[in-house]
């Protein structure tokens, strides 16, 4: 730009120089040249500019190339308007980090901590609590102790391995020492919408089953869970078949094969080799643009042999269990949202069961079912959510040496959790739950004053 | 079953011809709004966060993971904006063409000279973004760029087309020089304003103005009484022109804090479609920039 500002100037003199030495109406021609050297003036000033604007965006080119070099030979330059096309070229090709999982590095997974810790109390006897199963369902009693209790605090990790698969571990550790609960591959990179995942996982069965205990809208786990599965549900080792055709509506097709080592539902010895199978459809339709539904069955089948049946028993046969989950939510804005969920399952059980004392063995055939419908209404940070679940519905039949064992009333229980999350990785839980899961007179009044913490990487939230 | 599965494959056969158009899913309005101003009648875009949205707080509901599944492009905002539903999203999705790396992986912000990049930040601070601030969507310069990148990744995915989309491009920098004569007229330079959230500062680097205060205290963290009982002393003093929000975003806070300080409130929409006039992206940075 100056060289040809010089040029210019130059030019314009050797133009003049005749002029003046002809002495003739110089007046005029030094008004003229007034008037070009203004013009002049006007014309360098936006040069100036110009340059300026180059200098800034070469300067914000280099940052934004930083450290790292690229091969920028390929780039095809696509002049842009403001004259900026410089920074373009160094990204041509080279794939920046995208910092879809934070912060990127390649030397760390993404590692979180989630700290979960409440406070309970119980209007029943701590030993009444710990004997506490629900007859005719489970004998194993409930685990909670009356004042603070840490569930635990729990190491995530997870970052791709490759272009292929992605990792995670989920590693709770509390009081009583480390636990792997997960540990699996997802595989993204198969055609057709298939995906794989293997090594230990929450099996896909059900709506609850999959979801991580800090992401749960109450501090326990509804009824038939407890009833069916215990603890947090079936995490299994094995592995996970999914595929997500390109339908006009979402419809999720999975199936697993699992080793089988659910305590309630198998027993963890009940055969060798994989012996228990999931699967599962779920189907989604947006009514409209704030609320969606969820919907599908699910069911699992293995051979199972447990102590839990009743007490000094052996049940040794097979067990399925069906589910239908539906989950309506609605969502106009981020700062109200509704969400009304369900679940019913079903469980039959067929086989033999042997009392330890007598030893003797009977058929026993039974089906068993139980469900839970909760409502959560958020408004801002606040969310109010209401639960019911009950059993014994509408199977009942249990016959051992054909008899039917009086077990009492209808299991049922029901709760109301008020929670407050400041942000989204902070959330304080205060639940009470009236429970007549016990079968017998008593009330289980209960009450939870939860919180959940969580630091590090962000992990997506589920649906 | 057996009935159903044979009419899922019809579908699926009968899907098949109408692979011509490129299909491109974009996370925000003015993404999927640019994509097809470059890419026309050729690409069909699905866009998955409504408008007015708050696109921080997105969720991944299944038809999003749907549209993904089908997609032959992906084009986000980038900058972590999207950090709690895209990536489940993408992941979810199992389609090998956008995951991370690959083709179809537009990150829009790679074609940004990102402002406000922040190192040693933690979560005391409330929700910052590390990599810079992510709302570029009001900045005519880094628009420019996005959609120059565009240009190229539709061409690539579609060299058929190549020629037709540099056309387009064209077209939308020569309309975009045009508007931005007319951006250019309005006096902001040394104006000085107050936000609710961290949704203008593009716009006020480009522009001249200045956001001397915000009404959230730290970025996504609502305010208190006394932050913003000191805001209206501040406000006293230093007179801003106006207090700036997003209708999904602040408002209320905004027009409380505009009215206590005696200063004019200025709702903007915060995105392509959340307000009636802004139709597309340069309807919205008509709307914005008369709105100032």
């Amino acid at each position: 730009m100056r060289d040809k500002f010089l040029f210019i100037v130059v030019l314009l003199l050797f133009s003049l120089s005749p002029g003046i030495c002809l002495g003739d109406d110089i007046e005029n021609r030094l008004k003229g040249l007034e008037a070009t050297l203004k013009a002049q003036g006007e014309m360098i000033k936006e040069q100036q500019e110009v340059i300026k604007a180059l200098k800034d965006q070469l300067e914000t080119a280099r940052q934004k190339s930083g450290p790292t070099t690229r091969d920028t030979a390929s780039s095809e330059k696509e002049p842009t308007h403001d004259n900026q096309s410089a920074k373009e070229s160094a990204d041509d090709k080279g794939w920046k980090l995208t910092g879809l999982f934070g912060s990127s590095n390649l030397a760390n997974p993404n590692i979180s901590l989630t700290l979960n810790t409440f406070g309970y109390h119980s209007n029943l006897k701590q030993s009444v609590l710990s004997g506490r199963g629900i007859p005719g369902y489970t004998n194993s009693g409930l685990t909670n102790t009356k004042g603070f209790n840490l569930d635990s605090a729990e190491l995530g990790f997870f970052a791709p391995v490759d272009p292929y698969f992605n990792l995670y571990a989920t590693i709770p550790i509390s009081e009583e020492g480390v636990e792997l609960e997960e540990a699996y591959f997802v595989t993204t990179s198969l055609p057709y919408g298939l995906q794989v995942k293997g090594g230990k996982f929450k099996s896909g069965f059900g709506r609850l089953n999959s979801q991580h205990k800090h992401v749960w809208d109450f501090v326990d786990l509804p009824l038939p869970y407890r009833a069916f599965m215990e603890g947090e549900g079936i995490t299994e080792k094995g592995v996970q078949l999914t595929w997500l055709p390109a339908l006009p509506v979402y419809a999720l097709f999975g199936i697993e094969a699992l080793q089988g080592e659910n305590a309630t539902l198998f027993g963890s010895d009940a055969n060798i080799g994989p012996h228990a199978f999931t699967a599962f459809v779920k189907m989604s339709l947006d009514l409209d643009a704030d609320s969606t539904i969820l919907f599908g069955p699910s069911v699992i089948t293995g051979k199972t042999k447990t102590d839990t049946v009743a007490e000094n028993t052996v049940f040794q046969g097979s067990s399925t269990l069906f589910d239908w989950e539906m989950t309506y939510k609605w969502k106009p804005s981020k700062q109200k949202s509704l969400t009304i969920q369900g679940e019913y399952l079903y469980r039959t059980q067929k086989g033999n069961l042997t009392d330890n004392n007598t030893e003797l063995t009977s058929r026993l055939s039974r089906g068993q079912d139980g469900l839970y419908v909760q409502a959560v209404y958020q408004l801002g940070l606040w969310r109010l959510g209401a639960r019911f679940d009950a059993l014994n519905l509408l199977a009942t039949e249990y016959s051992p040496a054909g008899e039917q064992p009086d077990f009492g009333s209808l299991p049922w229980r029901a709760s109301a959790a008020l929670d407050y999350s400041p942000t989204e990785f902070s959330k304080i839980r205060l639940q009470y739950n009236y429970d007549k899961s016990g079968r017998d007179h008593a009330a289980n009044n209960e009450i939870f004053l939860q919180l959940i913490l969580a630091i590090g990487a962000h992990s997506a939230h589920p649906f | 079953m057996m009935r159903f599965m044979i009419a899922a494959l019809m579908l699926l056969l009968s899907a098949a011809p109408a692979a011509a158009q490129i299909k491109v899913v974009a996370t925000l309005p003015f993404i999927g709004s640019l994509a097809q101003e470059i890419g026309g009648d050729r690409i069909e875009v699905v866009t998955l966060v409504k408008p007015g949205q708050d696109a921080h707080y997105a969720e991944a509901r299944p038809s999003m993971i749907l549209a993904a599944r089908k997609a032959d492009i992906l084009m986000y905002n980038g900058l972590d904006l999207e950090i709690g539903y895209l990536p489940r999203i993408m992941e979810s999705s199992g389609n090998p063409n956008i995951q991370p790396g690959a083709a179809g992986n537009f990150d829009c912000s790679r074609f940004v000279s990102v402002i406000e990049k922040q190192a040693g930040v933690d979560r005391s601070m409330g929700d910052v973004h590390p990599m810079g601030n992510p709302h570029y969507v009001f900045s005519p310069k880094n628009i420019a760029s996005v959609a120059s990148g565009m240009s190229r990744a539709l061409s690539e995915a579609d060299p058929a087309n190549a020629g037709y989309y540099k056309h387009n491009f064209k077209q939308f920098r020569q309309k975009l020089a045009k508007k931005q004569k007319e951006w250019r007229k309005k006096t902001l330079r040394g104006k000085t304003f107050v936000a609710y959230h961290k949704y203008f500062e593009y716009l006020a680097s480009e522009y001249g103005f200045r956001i001397i205060a915000y009404i959230e205290p730290k970025p996504g963290i609502s305010p208190s009484a006394g932050h913003i009982s000191a805001l209206l002393d501040l406000m006293k003093r230093r007179k801003p022109s106006a207090v700036l929000a997003t209708y999904s975003s602040g408002a209320k806070e905004a027009e409380y804090v505009g009215q206590a300080a005696g200063i004019r409130t200025i709702l903007l929409p915060n995105d392509v479609g959340a307000a009636a006039t802004a139709g597309d992206w340069f309807s919205l940075m008509d709307t914005v920039m008369n709105s100032l």
